[in-house]
């Protein structure tokens, strides 16, 4: 990870990593098609060129935003693109803060970063802005509600 | 290395799958040194390539190979059925063996030692059972060239019609994932043409800009259709493996089976030619299995000891069928009707009333299977049903017909591309979707009073031609607030799932059709189990497509059985045979339940009170852009917000008759009574016991219909003056001419001067205009001058009138 490029946003308020190989591009965010009947955090979809990208709201992809209003951070007009199995998503971000290089390996620290947290998080790392959590793409967009199917099969 | 190595693998692989079709019609025909050319290649190239890469084992195997046939081609040794079937099972050694350089495992120990020995078994002595799967005890004598046996074909030298290998085009191999790059680029600039020829429509006509980018859009549609190809392939390359097939399983089943291939050109995507690889294998399995009997059962029967296993492919429009017939047994009528019936599937009395091809279909359905023993070849637990199902999962269908003693065909249609679908946008709640247009059997628009809309327990129903049909809510069934206005005069979407249910969906409004790129969702939205995909409207915003079948399987409303759609097959046969006149059945703005012949309804459009104009003495409508005439309408003020109308044409004129409400279209089955005190009836009809009046086409084009414009009309001249550009203009224009400038006028143009100008220029010996209308400024006429005031509206019509009429009569004499 050190010296990789990576695309720092702040989500839920927190600032996350994002590797630049995973990041297609940064658009500017047109009109969202919502789609009925999906998960609350897939915001819907949108047309980029030729192509339909699912919107994600990164902060209810977490887990963060149920049952509070949706207002408590503000959103980015700009949106990260990103492809992961096949598929181009468009991640809505509080803000999009910057790209840096990384200065260590993903990391943990004691006590873990919560629950949410840590099911999409690969570590910490220290970047030149300052440390971020690496955010584990997969696990972002599998959305919240995988977290606990794999609790309820622990239990 | 890697990549050399790559390169063998992928092209050994390549020639493999080429030359077990080879080898079959070489044994076939072992004059055709043609083919036993090829083969040889194949080995010798194997041979080659492994003795670089050092596998030694595979370069012993392509050497004795290579030796073998080396013989026949210098005619030291004819070739056998042994020879042939020992060289198949070095080539199968060869392939095994590839596969697992290519996964990087260790090639398993293999007895080549045996497989080499048996090339060297000479035809002239024979071991029985020296050979695993070749016919035991019995060791037949090459038979004869299959050419003799085929007789009457017109390509005696060629009993499988396929493309002569050597033809074969120039290629290259490229990953997809580039194809696919090429591809998403050439719809991204189609969607960056659209948007540059909506901003030119903005800016008005450009020539200089127009004419470049026409040429644009037609090199641009050229390139689309180019790319869409690349990702079409020859069905060539499923049916390459097939005589292999074949082969292999009539050997295993002692049977004698030859195939004929045609159609082997067809192109179809590439993915699609993976989805009917296995229906087509089991077929063709379930063919030389059940259906081709065995050499002794084949004579006795009086036909060839050779079975004949025939594949067709041809394309029609958007679909592909694919024809797999044989010359065997057939279908057992009798034995699929007791196995249907013993297992539950139908009962005895539906049994009696079913036709035999109603019977043969039951083939289909989720498990069954006649084969009272399962052999090794067919009959492992995945039947027909599969077949079926992997089918419609892409918009395909399966149907069989079969003759006792003669034969069986199956018949398979499936479409040409999975990615490019005809398809209907609907509206609801704000929100567009698509919907895939093989579903959409009918779109009704009708107040739920006409649709007998009722709503039992927790289910909507609606009565359609007389049945009761479940009906959807769209915005119920996807969770979106629903519009009270639309609720009431919903438009209804039949659809037709594969299973033969119909259902209602009620959506708000249809907002257009065409051709839908689908592309696939995100795992997360296809989890929801109500799109199948999305995509882009002409301007480039995204829809869902919906998933019709699983949005009905998820409200329980697929049956188990098809005996409902048999039942209706059945009657719609059965509706062909009467014929009656059809006709269109409404309420009108009096109260009265009439109709009119169905072949003059256009279109049932549904107008904006807005679109209507009342201020002249007939009432016009603005549909699509024209101004139509529209009868029908009431005395009294309209108090709706939308108007139902009929768009009637007679071929050459339009006009819109305004309704109150649509009911159905109805057969005239009951008798015609005439009605000469009221013109505008032809005639009154019982309708369901209830009289109906039926409109007089002729009478209503007579009075109300506007005569088509003439195409040709007379042409005129009009003064350079910005008066004639505005107030003159649009008098001679509704006269019937065409204004033309000064510079495209000819002999029989008409020229209107004032006539200032026109003194002038017959002072000056200028060309004047052969018929001309002269204007004068001034409301009195000087004497003896052929002028007219140029305000005095009646005498300017009568001499346009005048002007056409001789024109008229001119170009009649000439005529």
């Amino acid at each position: 990870m050190i010296g990789q490029l990576l695309v720092v946003a702040r989500i839920a308020g927190r600032a996350c990593a994002l590797s630049a190989l995973d990041v297609k591009s940064v658009i500017e965010i047109g009109t969202v098609t919502p789609i009925p009947r999906a998960p609350a955090w897939i915001a819907g979809i949108t047309a980029l060129r030729s192509q339909a990208l699912t919107v994600i709201d990164c902060r209810r992809a977490i887990g963060f935003g149920i049952g509070l209003p949706g207002s408590e951070w503000p959103t980015d007009h700009r949106a990260i693109v990103v492809a992961e199995g096949g598929h181009s998503y468009a991640l809505l971000v509080d803000v999009i803060e910057d790209i840096t290089t990384g200065a260590s390996d993903a990391g943990q620290v004691p006590g873990g970063f919560g629950p949410e947290w840590s099911r999409i998080a690969t570590g910490m790392i220290e970047t030149m802005a300052g440390p971020a959590l690496l955010v584990d793409l997969a696990a972002l967009l599998a959305g919240p509600d995988t977290a606990h199917r794999e609790i309820e099969v622990l239990v | 290395m890697d990549d050399l190595l790559a390169d063998f693998i992928a092209e050994t692989r390549e020639m493999l799958e080429a030359s077990g079709g080879e080898l079959v019609a070489w044994e076939a025909d072992p004059t055709d040194r043609a083919r036993l050319d090829t083969i040889f290649r194949f080995v010798h190239t194997v041979k080659g390539n492994c003795g670089f890469f050092d596998f030694p084992r595979l370069a012993s195997l392509s050497h004795a190979a290579e030796d073998a046939l080396a013989d026949c081609r210098a005619g030291r040794r004819d070739p056998d059925q042994q020879l042939v079937t020992a060289v198949l099972a070095i080539i199968d050694r060869i392939a095994a063996m590839i596969d697992a350089i290519e996964a990087n495992e260790p090639i398993d120990e293999g007895d080549d030692e045996s497989l080499i020995a048996m090339l060297d078994v000479s035809h002239e002595t024979p071991q029985t059972g020296g050979l695993e799967g070749a016919c035991e005890g019995s060791n037949p004598p090459l038979h004869a060239p299959a050419a003799a046996l085929l007789g009457s074909n017109d390509e005696p030298n060629a009993p499988q019609r396929r493309a002569d290998p050597a033809a074969a085009q120039r290629t290259i191999r490229l990953p997809v994932e580039l194809l696919d790059r090429v591809m998403s680029g050439v719809s991204d600039m189609v969607l960056a043409r659209n948007d540059l020829a909506h901003r030119l429509r903005q800016a008005g006509n450009q020539p200089t800009i127009d004419g470049p980018f026409e040429r644009l859009t037609t090199i641009l549609t050229d390139v689309r259709d180019a790319i869409t190809r690349m990702r079409m392939q020859r069905i060539e390359t499923l049916f390459g493996a097939l005589p292999r097939l074949v082969r292999d399983l009539s050997t295993e089943l002692g049977k004698q089976v030859m195939i004929d291939l045609d159609g082997g050109d067809v192109e179809l995507d590439r993915e699609m030619i993976e989805t009917i690889r296995d229906p087509l294998t089991h077929i063709i399995r379930n063919a030389i299995d059940h259906g081709i009997e065995g050499p002794s059962a084949r004579l006795a029967a009086s036909k060839r000891e050779i079975g004949l296993l025939a594949i067709a492919a041809r394309q029609s429009g958007n679909t592909i069928s694919i024809l797999i017939s044989d010359d065997g047994r057939g279908l057992a009528e009798e034995r699929i009707a007791a196995k249907a019936v013993a297992t539950g599937l139908i009962t005895a009395a539906e049994r009696a009333a079913m036709s035999r091809e109603r019977i043969l279909n039951l083939i289909f359905e989720p498990g069954f299977s006649t084969a009272e023993t399962v052999s090794n070849v067919s009959g492992r637990g995945v039947g027909l049903d599969v077949v079926r199902q992997n089918l419609e999962k892409v918009g395909g269908s399966i149907r069989v017909t079969s003759t006792p003693g003669k034969g069986t065909a199956f018949t398979l249609h499936i479409p040409l591309t999975l990615s490019i679908i005809a398809g209907l946008t609907v509206e609801v709640a704000g929100h567009r979707f698509a919907i895939p247009q093989s579903y959409v059997e009918e779109i009704v628009q009708a107040s739920s009073q006409a649709l007998d809309f009722t709503r039992m327990g927790e289910t909507a129903l609606v009565t359609f031609r007389g049945n009761r049909v479940p009906c959807l809510m769209l915005g119920e069934v996807l969770g979106l607030p629903a519009c009270p206005v639309a609720a009431k005069e919903p438009t209804l979407v039949m659809l037709r799932l594969a299973s033969g249910d119909l259902f209602a969906l009620a959506v708000e409004g249809i907002h257009g059709h065409g051709d839908l790129v689908v592309k696939p969702l995100a795992p997360a939205v296809m989890k929801s189990g109500l799109y199948a995909g999305s995509t882009l409207l002409d301007d480039g915003q995204p829809v869902l497509l919906l998933d019709v079948a699983n949005i009905a399987a998820g409200a329980d409303l697929v049956s188990d059985t098809r005996t409902r759609v048999l039942g209706t097959l059945g009657d719609s046969a059965a509706e062909v045979a009467k014929q009656a006149d059809r006709a269109m059945l409404f309420t009108d703005f009096a109260g009265r339940r009439s109709a009119v012949r169905l072949e003059l309804v256009q279109r049932i459009e549904t107008a904006p009170i807005t679109a209507i104009d009342r201020s002249a003495a007939r009432p016009r409508v603005v549909i699509d852009g024209l101004i139509l005439p529209l009868v029908g309408l009431p005395d009294t003020p309209l108090t709706q917000n939308r108007v139902r109308l009929l768009r009637l044409s007679d071929g050459a004129c339009e006009l819109l008759f305004a309704v109150r409400e649509v009911e159905d279209a109805v057969e005239l089955t009951e008798d015609l009574h005439a009605v000469p005190e009221d013109p505008l009836a032809e005639a009154i009809t019982l309708i369901a016991g209830q009289p109906v009046t039926l409109v007089d086409a002729h009478e209503l084009f007579a009075r109300h219909g506007e005569p088509p414009l003439a195409a040709d009309r007379p042409r005129c001249t009009l003064p350079e003056s910005e008066w004639a550009r505005t107030i003159l203009a649009p008098l001679v224009t509704a006269a019937g001419y065409d204004i033309v400038p000064a510079s495209e006028a000819g002999t029989e143009t008409l020229g209107i001067l004032f006539d200032d100008v026109y003194e002038v220029a017959e002072a000056l010996g200028r060309p004047l205009p052969q018929q001309v209308i002269r204007l004068r400024d001034q409301p009195d006429a000087p004497t003896g001058c052929e002028t007219i005031y140029r305000y005095d509206r009646e005498s300017l019509l009568a001499a346009l009138a005048a002007a056409s009429r001789a024109a008229l009569q001119a170009k009649g004499v000439a005529a």
